[in-house]
């Protein structure tokens, strides 16, 4: 199986260069077969990797130590859908996850576009198929997940197969670590295809508006996955990593909100161009950093240059990825370059006070965010450079910096869609501020007097009712108008105002995700924190909660020892629960890990880590955090992912737009179809 | 055995990826056709102002957006929306004409490649024949069309 990998491996990098070239000269000599041929290269790129995949897998659950890969990554007695998860664990079989991936998407891209978008079509296979070859040929040349272990003899080398693997590191042993790194992957990969897009746009000169319409889904996918994988990456954070958090500026979480907060800019200023034909440059730009940011942060993972929990060992696929990144941005500003002047704007920003200008000052600050956490991130590779002395940012400059620029992109949240398209007057900021205006004072007035602690959490509160009046309102006058004019009653008024655009009333759901994202990191400002040594019958105060230690158990299964603590909680006398934290020992990897046992609620969780043991008591310690509205996070982040859901629905003014048929959709014969 | 498989697929498929170089080009469809063309961006670009035109008006009946607002951004949009009429009908004349010749040269081209009338002279007489007929109407003698020519 390791020689079919490896065999999938040359044909697919095989398929991948043929595609290149074949999408370039095909698009260049305008020949429709030279084009077909090149679109099934990307097929044929999918299949092989596909291939390889499956190979990679059947030697994970056939624990076949022989191969390197999985005797350093799996073990016998891990459960299948760990296995399962061991392919995109380590290095070597992570950059192949990300190939295939790859090539998913590229097939996509060719078989939704197969008699779309012609002339755009080659080129995108060619970039598409560029993409590929590089990722082949790391995971093929430099990080082979198919290489087999052997040991030297004085008879030479001779194959070697021990009897067990190392097993899969602990803290990837978690249910939403099977699915955060798909997700966080088809979120990088994603971006490949709007940015393929983008470049054969600049390529043939047709930089209207058809390619930022073509790649308008196929920009909130990969969006909408990397938003989850980030939350998915957080929660795991939050229920394994034992620390009470669930961000910590880690340098391999913020590689995956970079490329999202670019992505965040460009789905909003793609709008501009489409309604008002502005922002033509800024969006090319937009698109090259956030697929730029993407390969950024696959690197940033990879090459061992960041420490992270995250971050895989120190390796020497580093330069390669430094040579890629300097060709992805050499190569599309060279383009944008020659093409400034097919970029010029149709019309002109008519006033300060329009939704054009939110838009724009939405883009500043989300760049303004990209820069910061950037700059926090690669800071201890540069201090390292210059001063050859690692100086790490840790949460506090990322906190200082990046509270600010939050709580300026919550408040544009709500206020941006109130603005006009071109101007809006005094008098019409009256009629849609006044009420968000009073509410938000009302709210801020009663937490001051309730006795909030700290201007951001109360500016946080304050924004977030503001805000929400803003999204209620605007569902509230749509629906009353539509009452008015169709006679329909509120339910089925509020159905058809969302359904007739779908993406502005998804992008209203999205944002009402954001507040409450918003209400769950201000309750981090409330957090408390108690440690305490424990034994069976001792108590703990933390707050209003009290802890009895019922008992001290220990077990063993086959892949890991545990020792659990079972803890009864009370409040004001009545029993709550009981919660049972857990220390693992896992037995391939020889490595502890705690196993947090979180009680949630609404209001706040009670998270409960059993630490370790005390050298000098031998009892248990046991540290209770106190964390006031966690559970907005994961419900905002549910409700974002709900929105974009629904923003990809087509509304009934997209479909009389796709009814404006192409030439290229009837010339094309069935004889030349894939 | 799976090894020889791998090599099975992967000759498969680049048989499947040459296939379309292999295959004779028809006329009109070697070349890649046009993604979109200059009345179709008019005509969607008018629709987005159409589209705005409308999200004005729902707006300005919400309440959303005071008179004076309103009428400006109503005349901007108007205005806008009329340069669009106008540039489709300038691309439609500009395309029909282009039409029309296109059919001249089609029409002429046509004539040019009808075959001649089949010839019904007698070889016997001479006499030139009006109407296709299997004998000659001056002495009788038995006639065989002649054959196109060009």
């Amino acid at each position: 199986m390791n020689q079919v990998g490896s065999v999938a491996l040359v044909a697919a990098l095989a398929f991948a260069v043929y595609g290149v070239v074949a999408g370039a000269v095909g698009g260049y000599l305008r020949s429709l077969k030279t084009v077909r041929s090149a679109e099934r290269a990307t097929l044929a790129f999918f299949v092989m990797i596909t291939v390889a995949v499956v190979a990679l897998e059947f030697l994970i659950l056939k624990d076949d130590f022989h191969s390197a890969y999985v005797a350093a990554h799996s073990n016998s007695a891990l459960p299948i859908y760990y296995k399962i998860a061991v392919l995109w664990a380590g290095q070597e079989g992570s950059l192949l996850f990300w190939t295939w991936l790859l090539s998913i998407y590229g097939g996509l891209a060719v078989l939704l576009n197969h008699r779309k978008n012609r002339q755009l079509m080659p080129y995108v296979v060619s970039i598409l198929m560029a993409t590929g070859t590089f990722f082949a040929s790391i995971t093929y040349f430099v990080a082979n997940p198919f290489e087999q272990l052997s040991l030297v003899t004085p008879q030479g080398m001779t194959a070697f197969s021990p009897a067990d693997g190392n097993g899969l590191n602990p803290s990837l042993q978690y249910h939403s670590m099977v699915i955060h790194p798909p997700m966080l992957y088809l979120g990088y990969v994603g971006f490949v295809v709007p940015f393929a897009f983008a470049m054969a746009a600049l390529i043939t000169r047709q930089l209207g508006d058809n390619w930022i319409r073509v790649t308008r889904r196929w920009t909130m996918v990969p969006w909408m996955f990397l938003g989850c994988g980030i939350l998915l990456g957080a929660n795991w954070a939050y229920y394994v990593l034992g620390w009470g958090g669930y961000w910590g500026w880690d340098p391999v979480e913020n590689a995956s909100l970079l490329p999202w907060l670019a992505g965040t800019a460009f789905l909003h200023s793609v709008m501009v161009q489409e309604k008002r034909g502005m922002l033509k440059v800024w969006n090319i730009v937009l698109i090259i950093v956030t697929f730029f940011l993407c390969i950024f942060g696959t690197f940033l993972t990879r090459s061992g240059i960041v420490s992270s929990v995250h971050a895989f060992a120190q390796s020497n696929i580093g330069p390669f990825f430094a040579v890629f990144m300097a060709l992805i941005v050499f190569f599309s500003l060279t383009l944008l370059f020659l093409r400034l002047d097919y970029l010029k704007s149709e019309n002109k920003l008519d006033s300060v006070v329009s939704r054009e200008s939110g838009f724009l000052f939405n883009n500043w600050i989300l760049l303004a965010a990209v820069f910061a956490v950037l700059w926090g991130t690669i800071f201890p590779i540069i201090s390292k450079a210059i001063e050859s002395e690692t100086i790490t940012v840790g949460p506090p400059f990322f906190n200082k910096v990046a509270v600010p620029i939050g709580l300026l992109l919550l408040f544009l949240t709500g206020a941006g869609p109130l603005l006009a398209w071109r101007k809006t007057s005094f008098q019409s900021l009256k009629r849609n501020f006044t009420l968000p205006v009073i509410l938000a004072a009302a709210t801020g007035i009663g937490t001051l007097a309730g006795g909030i602690r700290g201007l951001y959490p109360w500016m946080t509160f304050v924004l977030c009712v503001f805000v929400a009046v803003c999204i209620l309102q605007e569902f509230y006058k749509g629906a009353r108008t539509r009452m008015r004019i169709a006679g329909e009653n509120f339910f089925r008024a509020i159905y058809n105002l969302t359904m007739r655009n779908t993406r502005r009333y998804g992008g209203y759901i999205i944002h009402l995700g954001i507040v409450l994202l918003f209400i769950g990191f201000a309750g981090l400002a409330f957090k408390s924190e108690t440690k305490g040594l424990m034994q069976q019958g001792d108590l703990l105060q933390v707050k209003d909660y009290l802890f009895r230690c019922q008992e001290l158990t220990s077990g063993q299964n086959p892949n890991y020892e545990y020792e659990r603590a079972v803890l009864t909680i009370t409040k004001d006398g009545q029993a709550l629960g009981t919660v049972h934290p857990e220390r693992r020992f896992y037995l391939a990897s020889q490595q502890p890990i705690s196993h947090v046992a979180i009680r949630p609620s609404l209001k706040e969780d009670i998270y409960v880590v059993l630490a370790g043991q005390d050298q000098d008591t031998g009892k248990a310690v046991i540290e209770v955090f106190i964390n006031p509205l966690v559970s907005w996070v994961w419900i905002g982040g549910f409700i974002v992912f709900l929105g974009t859901l629904l923003a990809m629905v087509p509304s009934r003014v997209e479909r009389e737009m796709a009814e404006i048929k192409r030439p290229s959709e009837t010339a094309v014969e069935e004889k030349h179809a894939l | 055995m799976e090894l020889g498989i791998t090599f099975l697929i992967a000759g498969s498929l680049a048989l499947f990826v040459m296939l379309p170089l292999l295959s004779r080009d028809q006329e009109g469809q070697g070349v890649l056709p046009v993604d979109v063309t200059p009345t179709a961006d008019l005509k969607r670009r008018r629709l987005v102002v159409y589209e705005n035109l409308q999200d004005l008006e729902f707006e300005y009946k919400a309440g959303k957006i005071a008179p004076e607002d309103y009428e400006a951004l109503r005349n901007n949009y108007r205005a806008e929306a009329a340069g669009l009429m106008a540039a489709s009908l300038e691309v439609e004349r500009a395309d029909a004409g282009e039409a029309l010749i296109e059919r001249e040269v089609a029409a002429r081209r046509a004539e040019r490649r009808q075959p001649p009338a089949p010839d019904y002279r007698c070889p016997k007489c001479g006499f030139e024949n009006p109407l296709p007929v299997k004998f000659c109407g001056e002495c009788g003698a038995a006639l065989r069309p002649a054959k196109k020519k060009g």
